[in-house]
């Protein structure tokens, strides 16, 4: 077989292949757009594998879910600048912050900068309980474990480190290491620790997979993706684990897509889920665990189903040019009803999740971010939001007034 | 009013009294009694919206104003009852507010309508409901004219500074609240600039975060409070114990307001934070400058860990005075990036108390940390910024300073000792200097720009003679008296810097003031000042801005960052190694030495391996044409000859064939770095007979022809068999040629000085080079393009080492989309990207040019116009070919590789001028030769220095290379 003919014959897959996924997308949209059925409808009958316009199809998506809360008597949230007030800020870093975590319980944060330390603050006072110098000092992400009682941080050195919060320092000050997990071949771009085990933690890396760790060894469980698997073809940005079934996480990758994988099953992501047109910078289960919200470059949030596959939501905030702020990090209020996207250019958007509507720029209030919001997390019990800036600081809001938590 | 005192009257120091609240109707009125319930009493607590807070227990405070402020309120109220050192003080305290009068009250209102949405624990939901409802209408009331109020507010305290440093508190807080009444709301939740502004005071700052630190401590005290959060008592046992001590009337209900807070997160303590911020504001702005730590449970103790007495020795923050015992103070003081101050005091100015021990090191933390370390943080405690003298503190002749003229007064050649704050004249003409009202103490540079003009009676003297316009002090007269200086008739005299003097109006010299040795000898009895030898040359260049040097705290940042870029195979890995060769005592460590061994040895099997792979090709391949040529020359015999000559030179027996085929399953099944080197002591015979195997010699001969064996490979298959041994240690070289040291990580650092120059050539600016300190961090391009994330990390680097492999010009790589493409024009792809990525717009590049080496060897083969973008290279030498051959030299005709490299760099040159309009510097390396990697290092760092000596010469002068393109063209 000479390589013209492989090539077209890949070609022809290719086309294939592509056609096929429009029309699952059409069949997916039939089921379920309530509003544009007919013209859906329209399209599947004649068989034409029209790749529908984009901006018809969001609209019509985002009227589907939209309308039918309505039509249930959803109004949207009223949400003013004193209901989230900045009550906290946190100062220590010297560099660009770069990621943070809460604990489970203990109202603690650790952070992550570029001046090569790890934090960790009492939210509560606002004190440094710990500062962690680094080996490496490039650190893009932390966590704090299930207990409480370990960080793990990565970063550019490819490696995971694991430290002991109740661990003696030497005479530095400093603490020492307690597990390295190396085996990344490129940049740790982020990790998470699997809820109620302090031994497991899932890593995303620039060299496009995921890895399943366990701590006690320090030896990789298992692979996501990479050379010879159905995984991501970009660096991995990020991972968040379904809280509800610890099994199942979601990555986002600079391949614009985000995959949903079951720990049990290394070989094939269960489910890909494409609609951004850039990196997928953040992503995050929605509380209830059956959806997951999403961070891109290209200034959008959406919000996925992980059960049908469907995009329910596209939350976006029309600039006039072409160059929308990218979205940082997201994560969601308690209930599911809110969430926060930070964005590039230092806003941070409070979005309702069922109507797509902005309901307050932390960034327009005057007490904002002075740089761009690089990570945010809710506390445990949804109190709390802290969001962490290149400006070195962190800051935390908290509902205010007499706004019950949502 | 009457029947809210009533309750209150009734309900004594018990708490139930509340429950008598059921069902009233809603006054005005009545909230003041609400407070009660011990969950949400409404006093200030001070959460600092930008305390800097750090994580040490900092020691306790007292909320220096809030406190006088309720002494005030018992005195002017008049109560016999007095505040209770107890829980139970809680309800006293609201009483008295009770029963305030109106100033109280709205005191009280401002903050009761923030504390309506906890969570009701309290005993009476009905009250909660109630004061939620007046705060509704508190706050409606308040927003609009929160920003007035607090304008009146700030004006108040403004107006109480300039009534002068000891205005009691007493008073101030009169004033405060009379304030506070006028403006009619307290409502802060608009104010937060105000509030803000007022901060910025550094002294007021420092007292509120030490309030509110106090009340952090005080929070653990209480009991209750320990047992909601037992974690923090936890982490601060010790806190615990002595803040019981000092728990008074005022910090007991604060404390209770903040566990309220504390828990629930409202916005509350942010707002009330203000309001206690503002309060507290005036009183540090009357009291001046000082910031410092009130009084302490024990005196002597360690700031931190409250251990230890007076006679341990400390280490003190010359910001807030704290003191720390050696153990406490690396984690109280952090790394010091402006020297001995606690984390929290970064970036406030010092204590000019303190001013003299800047620079000057204790024992202790010489015992703490190392030299280099101790001489860093001294330089940078003395250097700093932020450390210098407030130059408006400064006033020379009634005027205060700018910046620039204190910096002109201290960098004078002959410049005021010690300099303090204070108020000083100073004679421009003759340099006499000296304090305000006082005689001269010294005598300084002359003809310096700073301050006003000299007054006549600047040092207050009474004599009727004048110097340069001022009246001397009696002892200057009896000197020149001494000195022979006839002074008869109240003279006025012009003295110049060398000590000539004139009288007044006249032309000629009268003679030298200081000229005679006696009088030096009179000066220092009378103590007064003689000018020092220096001061007669410097003269006028002092004032000439330009030569003026750099303050030394500019050039804090020693530590210079240098990135190394390229894509895989470009060389950064050799290049970062030969830097650690070259530049580190211990460039590898026992340990790493032991894995690089594991690692080199690891790669020889698998270049065997390749070998290997491709002997089985080489022997079917000679076996096919053997059998082909066989059977054209004799297609009858076919089975004949496939017997017979089953064997050609790329055989081998079957032993070595068993093992051949057992590594190259190993290696098809990835587990290759698994089973070896692990496995090296059994097999190291094994390797040694097959590498001198016939076989494997031949296949080794047409090595060119196999693609995954990489150059380096002969380099270390040719020594296999010494390698393979379980003793074999790599040498630096062997370091150097191994592939995968570094690439394993994504990213590798090392810190190095360049080392001291032969002496006979240093000049004074190389040995200040010498002792900056290099960072060379070198990236694994992985995943480069647009989704180089972690780019945005390196924009502290102060100069960009882009290396490409000049040998790649023929090469082929895969790229992102799967497409085989150029490795050449990958290089250039990524040098764009780099190049225009946001993070380093105004950075510079340098850009190395590497393996010149192999390119040497490979031009003379291979055409330069193999890669697209060179397809206009036509050299014009071809006819000087064979007398370039035999005299190297470059100035008379260049060797085609000279002039390929100059090509190339001309190439990326205009490339990069024409995506950055700036000039890239280019640098040709051999890799592989520690004196290219030296030079070139040492031309990034030429390229800093030029950039740091400023954009007043042209750079273009000095680039080795010119960007005309002249001698290529055709």
């Amino acid at each position: 077989m000479s390589v013209a003919e492989l090539k077209e014959r890949h070609m022809a897959a290719t086309e294939t292949v592509n056609a096929l996924r429009e029309r699952l997308k059409q069949k997916r949209l039939l089921l379920l757009d309530t509003d544009g059925s007919i013209s859906s409808s329209f399209f599947a009958f004649s068989g034409f594998s029209l790749k529908l316009d984009l901006s018809w199809e969001l609209r019509s998506m985002n009227l589907a879910v939209a309308t039918y809360a309505r039509s249930q008597g959803k109004t949207p949230l009223t949400f003013g600048p004193t209901d989230l007030v900045c009550c906290r800020n946190l100062q220590g870093h010297t560099g660009k912050v770069y990621s943070l975590d809460w604990t489970a319980e203990k109202n603690r944060i650790v952070s992550a900068s570029q001046d090569g330390r790890l934090i960790v603050w009492n939210a509560l006072t606002s004190q440094k309980t710990h500062a962690i110098k680094l080996p490496c000092a490039w650190v893009m992400t932390c966590a704090f474990s299930p207990s409480g009682l370990s960080v793990a941080c990565g970063g550019l050195d490819s490696v995971c480190s694991i430290f002991n919060l109740n661990s003696p320092t030497d005479k530095d000050g400093n603490s020492p290491v307690a597990r390295m997990l190396s085996g990344h071949k490129g940049y740790v771009s982020s990790c998470q620790y699997v809820p109620d085990e302090d031994t497991h933690l899932i890593t995303s890396s620039g060299d496009q997979t995921c890895v399943l760790w366990d701590i006690t060894t320090g030896l990789r469980t298992s692979v996501f993706g990479g050379e010879f698997q159905s995984g991501h073809t970009a660096d991995v940005l990020s991972v968040s684990i379904n809280g509800s079934n610890s099994r199942m996480f979601v990555s986002g990758s600079g391949d614009t897509t985000a995959r949903l994988w079951d720990t049990r099953v290394a070989s094939r992501a269960v489910r890909t889920f494409h609609g951004h047109e850039g990196d997928v910078n953040s992503v995050k289960f929605f509380p209830d665990g059956n959806r997951f919200g999403t961070g891109s470059n290209d200034g959008t949030c959406r919000l996925f189903d992980i059960r049908t596959g469907h995009q329910l939501q596209v939350y976006q905030q029309h600039h006039g040019d072409n160059d929308a702020p990218h979205v940082t990090s997201i994560a969601f209020s308690i209930s599911g009803r809110l969430l926060f996207a930070g964005y590039s250019n230092g806003d941070c958007y409070v979005w309702d999740t069922l109507l797509a509507k902005m309901v307050l720029d932390l960034g327009s209030l005057h007490n904002s971010h002075g740089g761009r919001i690089s990570c945010l997390g809710l506390s445990s019990d949804g109190s709390a939001l802290c969001t962490g800036s290149w400006d070195t600081t962190l800051k935390i809001w908290a509902f205010g007034g007499y706004r019950r938590v949502i | 009013m009457p029947s809210g005192r009533a309750n209150v009257g009734d309900g004594g120091v018990q708490y139930s009294f509340a429950m008598e609240y059921h069902g009233p109707p809603i006054t005005r009125h009545l909230p003041r009694a609400v407070p009660i319930n011990v969950d949400r009493i409404p006093v200030a607590a001070v959460v600092s919206q930008g305390s800097l807070s750090d994580k040490l227990a900092l020691p306790v405070v007292q909320p220096i104003l809030a406190s006088d402020i309720t002494k005030n309120f018992s005195k002017e109220l008049g109560l016999g009852s007095e505040c209770l050192v107890s829980p139970k003080s809680v309800i006293s305290f609201e009483r008295q507010i009770g029963d305030d009068d109106s100033v109280s009250k709205e005191l009280l209102l401002g903050l009761g309508t923030e504390t309506t949405v906890s969570p009701n624990s309290g005993p009476s939901n009905h009250d909660c409901r109630l004061s939620g409802e007046l705060s509704c209408s508190g706050t409606l009331e308040i927003n609009p004219d929160g920003r007035y109020g607090s304008g009146d507010f700030s004006d108040v305290i403004n107006s109480s500074t300039e009534l002068g440093a000891s205005t009691t508190s007493h008073d101030l807080s009169k004033e405060l609240l009379a304030g506070v009444g006028s403006s009619g709301t307290l409502g802060f939740s608009d104010s937060f600039d105000k509030s803000r502004d007022l901060s910025g005071s550094p002294s007021e700052f420092g007292v509120s975060n030490a309030c509110k630190e106090s009340l952090d401590i005080n929070d653990l005290s209480q009991p209750d409070w320990a047992s909601t959060e037992s974690i923090l008592s936890f982490d601060y046992p010790s806190s615990r114990v002595s803040s019981l001590q000092v728990g008074d009337c005022i910090s007991e209900p604060a404390c209770d307001e903040r566990r309220n807070l504390v828990v629930t997160f409202r916005d509350i303590e942010s707002e009330d934070g203000d309001l206690t911020e503002e309060l507290n504001g005036a009183e540090p702005e009357i009291t001046g400058l000082k910031k410092e730590f009130e009084v302490r449970a024990k005196k002597g103790t360690c700031y931190r860990c409250f251990k230890g007495n007076r006679f341990t020795e400390k280490e003190v923050c010359i910001v807030c005075d704290a003191k720390y015992c050696s153990n406490c103070v690396l984690r109280a003081m952090g790394s010091m990036p402006e020297g001995r101050k606690c984390v929290a005091c970064i970036g406030s100015p010092i204590d000019e108390s303190k001013r003299g021990n800047l620079g000057k090191c204790s024992r202790m933390l010489k015992r703490l940390l190392n030299d280099l370390e101790v001489r860093h943080i001294m330089k940078a405690e003395k250097f700093c910024s932020m450390n210098q003298l407030p130059s408006e503190y400064v006033c020379v002749n009634g005027k205060p300073l700018c910046h620039e003229e204190l910096h002109l007064l201290q960098s004078c050649p002959n410049p005021p000792k010690k300099l303090k704050p204070g108020n000083y004249w100073y004679d421009k003409v003759s340099g006499l200097w000296g304090k305000e009202g006082e005689k001269p103490s010294k005598i300084i540079s002359p003809h310096l720009y700073v301050g006003d003009p000299i007054k006549a009676d600047a040092s207050n003297g009474n004599t009727q003679v004048f110097i340069n316009g001022r009246e001397i002090t009696k002892v200057e007269l009896r000197m020149l008296q001494l000195a022979g200086v006839q002074c008869a008739g109240n003279p006025h005299f012009w003295v110049n810097e060398d000590g000539s003097y004139q009288e007044e109006g006249q032309k000629n010299t009268k003679g030298y003031i200081w000229g005679k040795a006696g009088t030096k000898l009179v000066c220092a009895v009378l103590s007064l000042p003689v000018p020092s030898k220096s001061t007669y040359s410097c003269g006028e260049q002092v004032n000439n801005v330009v030569s003026r040097p750099l303050p030394d705290y500019l050039e804090q940042r020693t530590l210079q960052k240098l990135l190394l870029i390229g894509l895989s195979g470009s060389g950064t890995s050799t290049m970062f190694k030969q830097a650690k060769i070259l530049y580190k005592d211990v460039p590898f460590t026992e340990d790493e030495r032991e894995n690089i061994k594991l690692l080199i040895q690891g790669n020889v099997y698998g270049y065997l391996g390749i070998l290997l792979e491709g002997r089985e090709r080489f022997e079917d391949e000679s076996l096919n044409e053997r059998r082909n040529y066989n059977c054209s020359r004799s297609p009858g015999q076919t089975g004949h000859a496939d017997e017979n000559d089953e064997k050609t030179i790329y055989s081998i027996c079957p032993r070595l064939k068993a093992f051949s085929d057992w590594l190259l399953k190993i290696m098809v099944s990835g587990t290759l770095e698994a089973v070896f080197p692990a496995a090296t002591r059994e097999y190291a015979p094994l390797v040694e007979e097959l590498w001198d195997d016939a076989a494997i010699q031949a296949t080794y001969d047409r090595r060119k022809e196999l693609e995954m064996l990489p150059n380096i490979a002969s380099y270390f298959l040719e020594r296999a068999v010494d390698i393979l041994r379980p003793d074999y240690i790599p040498s630096n070289v062997d370091i150097l040629y191994a592939e995968g040291i570094t690439s394993s990580n994504g990213l590798a650092c090392v810190d190095f000085t360049f080392p001291q120059p032969a002496s006979d050539d240093v000049d004074s600016a190389d040995q200040h080079d010498s002792l900056l300190r290099f960072q060379l961090i070198r990236v694994q391009a992985r995943g480069f393009g647009e989704n180089c994330k972690w780019l945005e990390m390196f924009e502290d680097v102060r100069i960009v080492i882009f290396s490409v492999s000049l040998s790649d010009y023929d090469q082929f790589a895969v790229d992102g989309d799967g497409t085989l493409e150029n490795k050449m024009m990958l290089s250039r792809k990524f040098f764009e990207s780099i190049v225009t990525h946001p993070t380093y717009d105004q950075l510079d590049f340098l850009l190395v040019l590497n393996k010149f080496d192999l390119f040497e060897e490979k031009i003379e083969q291979v055409p330069l116009t193999q890669c697209e973008w060179f397809d206009d290279f036509h050299p014009l030498m071809s006819r000087h070919r064979s007398s370039n051959s035999n005299s190297n030299s470059i100035n008379n005709s260049p060797s085609l590789s000279q002039l390929a490299f100059h090509y190339i760099a001309v190439k990326f040159k205009r490339l990069f001028s024409s995506l950055t309009a700036r000039k890239l510097y280019v640098s040709l390396v051999k890799g592989l030769e520690p004196g290219s990697v030296d030079e070139a290092l040492k031309y990034a760092r030429e390229i800093l220095k030029w950039d740091e000596e400023g954009a007043n010469f042209s750079l273009s002068e000095y680039s080795m290379y010119s960007t005309e393109a002249s001698s290529f063209s055709h």
